[in-house]
């Protein structure tokens, strides 16, 4: 069974062809969702 | 809030005690923030466009920009909302300068408001008459100027502290110190409303300038780092690191729906608050000359107003094709990503420059 997961190869690719219409947002998008699992990495220093 | 529940549960469960620690409250406060804009961000942007809350845009300006008439704008207030909750849940609320940070910013968001409400709901398109609105960011702002004066604890909480030489402090007398609070106050709040005029501009520069600010606050509230590192030491400044990752993460969160092509502008009441806000966290760590180098996106957008202006009532000749200075480079061919990313990238320099004066002296 021949089955893909995302639209395209690359999540980006998958997020253009699907319901991120306005695909000028994604790099943007794709930036904040970087910083926000920096800062979750980032907050692992403490609890511990 | 939160703090004062962890700090009576940490009596009974030690490990509750974790959240004593102004850098992990930060990053929570962060990422606080960026969950509520996130949740309430595209319900705010529905009510907004089913109230015709929408931006007029100006018919002399980049014909570019035509297309963005009729867009959502207020979403600043979903920024508001989404700090000063954060910062409620967060902070120490028994620490006076979160207060005056907290209503600093809203305040100015106030202000902004109204004006917003004016142009846009009841297209008054003069919106709050500008003499009214410098009046009362005038009001607000030398309220704070002569509250921090007269709180002021130690002399090093009024002096004007010059970056990057060891030592090099400028005693201010009481006027001088609450002319420059005043100025930093309103001219960071108009600054950031300037620059305001493309998808993404303001708001990026805006999240960088709050986590310098917070790193800042963080030295100057610690006794052991600030004398390492030479910075004033101020008891309390501590949790506006808190304020400022709050800022931090709605800004961040406010970006997802305002990056290009924007689904919602923050309007007035985002700008002027926002602005406002970094003033007064820089006057409180006494950072001012600091936040002028970190903020100079905005504080070249000022002055290309300020020169363009001059210069045709003067010489009847204009210095750019257009102000503020970001509307120069798009009639100069520049994509408006392009004019925003290379914006952003500049003041990522800029910020960096002004953390480099922690150590370098």
């Amino acid at each position: 069974m021949k089955r893909t997961t995302g639209r395209f190869g690359g999540d980006s690719r998958a997020g253009e062809a699907g319901t991120l219409r306005r695909h000028q947002n994604l790099p943007v998008r794709f930036w904040i969702i970087s910083m926000m699992l920096v800062l979750i990495g980032f907050s692992s220093l403490k609890p511990r | 809030m939160l703090l004062w529940l962890f700090q009576q549960l940490g009596q009974d469960i030690r490990a509750f005690n974790v959240f004593n620690y102004l850098t992990l409250r930060a990053v929570l406060a962060t990422l606080t923030a960026l969950t509520i804009s996130f949740i309430v961000g595209p319900a705010v942007i529905r009510r907004l466009t089913a109230l015709k809350i929408g931006q007029s845009v100006r018919s002399d300006g980049p014909q570019t920009h035509l297309v963005k008439a009729g867009t959502p704008t207020m979403g600043g207030a979903l920024i508001l909302v989404s700090v000063a909750v954060t910062t409620l849940l967060w902070a120490d609320l028994s620490n006076d300068y979160v207060w005056v940070a907290l209503l600093t910013l809203l305040g100015f968001g106030v202000i902004g408001w109204v004006d917003d409400w004016r142009k846009v709901v009841e297209k008054n398109s003069r919106g709050l008459p500008s003499r009214w609105k410098y009046f009362w960011q005038s009001v607000i702002g030398l309220a704070v100027a002569a509250y921090l004066w007269q709180t002021a604890s130690l002399p090093a909480h009024t002096e004007l502290i010059i970056p990057f030489l060891k030592h090099a402090t400028l005693a201010l007398p009481a006027a001088a110190f609450i002319a420059l609070a005043y100025f930093v106050v309103v001219g960071a709040s108009n600054a950031v409303n300037l620059t305001d005029g493309l998808d993404g501009l303001a708001i990026l520069p805006t999240v960088m300038v709050a986590s310098a600010l917070a790193i800042f606050a963080y030295v100057a509230g610690n006794a052991v780092f600030s004398k390492y590192l030479g910075v004033p030491f101020v008891p309390g400044a501590g949790e506006l690191a808190i304020f400022c990752a709050a800022m931090a993460g709605a800004g961040l969160a406010f970006l997802w729906f305002n990056a290009y092509p924007a689904e919602v502008f923050m309007g007035d009441v985002g700008a002027l608050a926002l602005g406002a806000a970094l003033g007064v966290v820089a006057v409180i760590v006494r950072q001012e000359i600091v936040l002028f180098i970190m903020c100079g996106v905005f504080v070249a957008e000022t002055l290309s107003v300020m020169v363009q202006v001059a210069s045709f009532k003067l010489t009847g000749k204009r210095v750019f094709r257009m102000a503020p200075i970001h509307h120069h480079y798009e009639l100069k061919g520049w994509k408006e990503n392009q004019v925003v990313v290379r914006f952003w990238i500049i003041s990522m320099m800029l910020v960096l420059i002004g953390l480099s004066s922690l150590k370098l002296r």
